[in-house]
């Protein structure tokens, strides 16, 4: 009976109406998911020529997220910073349900769910799936080890496993990146794709995580210093200035040579992903580390929030138009593979890219469905293990 | 061993698309599927320009990219050296075809079961009894008419060239005609600098 009572108390930090809601969104998302089982992915906007659409977007975007708290967590042991271990639990908990979204948007978008388990009696041992599949799957026991470690108080588990979860997370990374950047016949194929995305999921991953720990302290639920937000603000900062350095980098290659992938950048910076690209560059990477760099600033929450949020939503950008740019502008260089029809009308609205892709709604539910579950899994999660004693 | 090439001569192609159509009949692919198909373009300024055709399908590269990062070993090699899926075991993950760099592969985006090629037509019963060939949910392509071969014949795009722009044969044997025009008429495949070593070559092609 005690623990009944433990539990609905613990659920019960979170107004009763947000799990009503986010449970219909979860609901209707499933329907959706239905829907396009049923109907086949001829119920969203993808095609041949754009075979990949939102949910991949999310994929990396969620991947991305998951870094930051099991990167602060297993840092905390690692490096012995005494100050991280007090936000360890949210943290890890953040991770996880991430990780779980990452890997749920690969499940909605896979064309043939009832053979997933041919990656798993005939893998294909070179293939970068196969990898993410492995590494997601040993991220995810080490999150679930992690909680149920730092729960019980077992220092010295936690202290091991963080010495694995730390390059497991890079790996993780990395691997999301291989997907797209062993491609050869894509923009995506560059060596520095790996780094981008270890360093933008570090960047959006720590934004999400301040994000969070700001939210839950408010709701009295965790404990979180001022001065850790101020170091966590500033690691973020640093992150910040590597991400767009790399990113730099990456595109002054691109462009230079005139030629070859010269047709992507310019999709980039003038054609249909220019929105998300300015965006990104201008409010997820400059606004953030001007405000971020002073030190004054990393003290103040409200700053350190929009940061945050700005960060976020520009890595979702970055998500966005390093997915879609690689559609429009298919290859290196001008190609008799690639029909007129496909480079025709292809400009930046509201609804999508023209010709190329625009979301259908089941698409976008199926979206949102996913996102609704993470969040009533974050919310569960958080309540019942959350000790309010904690609090300042 | 055998393998299975093809040598499409692009000097005499006249871009009529039959091969496409015979890859149709053949295969019954679903509508907007295309294993086989005819990409044309231009070439110069008026009034020097001309038109140019590419006839186009899976390249049934030796090292290719889609066999390579395909999870589950849908995408393989058979026993000609060509490059085949195996419906059975393919998830959907489209990975093959963002590999490809000859845009070769299709996803079947719905079920040509309850999908009649003409919409407002009613389904044949032609087109009922074929659509089992095209499970929904899977990538497919060209599969160098891997029935007809096994019978002796040629591929039904390689019959039909009517200006017999195609050739079909082995390319382990330096004596076949596929390998002697190879050789006489200086082809080459599409790409060869991304290393994927097509078991389809080109005459003709200007760069």
């Amino acid at each position: 009976m005690k623990t009944i009572a433990k539990t609905a108390s613990g659920l019960r930090r979170y107004p009763l109406w947000l799990y009503a809601v986010l449970a219909v969104i979860t609901l209707v998302g499933i329907g959706a998911w239905v829907y396009q089982l049923m109907n086949g992915h001829h119920v969203t906007d993808m095609s041949n020529a754009t075979y990949w659409g939102i949910n991949i977007t999310m994929f990396m975007f969620f991947v991305g997220l998951s870094a930051g708290g099991l990167i602060v967590a297993s840092s905390a042991h690692v490096f012995n910073i005494e100050s991280f271990k007090k936000v360890a639990l949210p943290a890890v908990i953040t991770s996880t349900v991430c990780i779980c979204l990452a890997a749920g948007y690969i499940l909605v978008d896979l064309g043939s769910i009832e053979r997933i388990f041919q990656m798993i009696i005939t893998p294909n041992l070179v293939s970068p799936l196969v990898w993410d599949m492995t590494v997601i799957a040993l991220y995810l026991v080490i999150n679930i080890l992690d909680i149920v470690w730092i729960v019980k108080g077992d220092e010295r588990k936690v202290a091991v496993l963080s010495r694995v979860a730390l390059p497991v997370a890079v790996l993780v990374h990395s691997v999301t990146a291989w997907i797209f950047s062993l491609q050869i016949g894509h923009m995506w194929y560059s060596a520095i794709m790996a780094p981008i995305f270890v360093v933008s999921a570090l960047d959006s991953g720590m934004a999400l995580l301040l994000l969070v720990l700001i939210a839950l302290k408010a709701r009295g639920m965790f404990s979180f210093s001022d001065a850790l937000m101020k170091s966590l603000a500033g690691l973020l900062a640093v992150f910040v200035a590597i991400d767009a350095y790399l990113i730099g980098c990456e595109l002054l290659t691109m462009a230079y040579p005139g030629g070859h992938e010269a047709a992507a950048f310019t999709v980039l910076t003038t054609g249909a992903t220019a929105p998300f690209f300015w965006f990104e560059v201008i409010g997820g990477l400059a606004i953030p580390f001007l405000i971020l760099v002073f030190s004054g600033n990393r003290g103040n929450k409200v700053l350190v929030a929009v940061s945050s949020v700005l960060i976020v939503l520009g890595v979702l950008c970055k998500r966005i138009w390093l997915l879609f740019t690689a559609f429009i502008s298919p290859y290196a260089e001008p190609s008799p593979m690639v029909p007129d029809y496909q480079m025709a009308q292809c400009t930046f609205s509201p609804t999508g890219f023209g010709a190329f892709y625009a979301p259908t709604p089941p698409e976008y539910l199926i979206l949102f469905g996913v996102i609704a579950l993470g969040a009533l899994g974050f919310m569960v999660l958080t309540g019942l293990l959350s000790k309010p004693k904690d609090s300042e | 061993m055998t393998h299975y090439g093809m040598l499409i001569d692009v000097g005499t192609c006249a871009g009529c698309n039959a091969c496409t159509m015979a890859c149709k009949y053949q295969n019954a692919t679903p509508h907007g599927t295309y294993w086989c198909k005819v990409l044309s373009g231009e070439r110069g300024t008026y009034p020097n320009a001309v038109q140019t055709v590419l006839p186009m399908s899976c390249q049934h590269c030796s090292n290719a990219p889609c066999v390579r990062v395909c999870p589950t070993g849908a995408s393989h090699y058979d026993e000609n050296g060509n490059v085949q899926v195996d419906y059975g075991k393919c998830i959907g993950c489209r990975m093959c075809m963002g590999a490809c760099p000859y845009d070769a592969r299709s996803f079947n985006w719905f079920d040509s079961a309850e999908h009649p090629y003409y919409e407002g037509f009613e389904q044949t019963p032609y087109e009922q009894m074929r659509a089992a060939e095209h499970p929904v949910g899977v990538v497919e392509k060209c599969v160098m008419c891997h029935g007809r071969t096994e019978e002796g014949k040629e591929p039904a795009c390689v019959q039909t060239c009517i200006t017999k722009s195609r050739w079909f044969g082995d390319l382990d044997d330096p004596t076949s005609e596929l390998c002697k025009k190879i050789e006489e008429m200086g082809a080459r495949p599409l790409k060869p600098e991304l290393g994927t070593k097509p078991s389809v070559y080109y005459a003709g092609l200007v760069d």
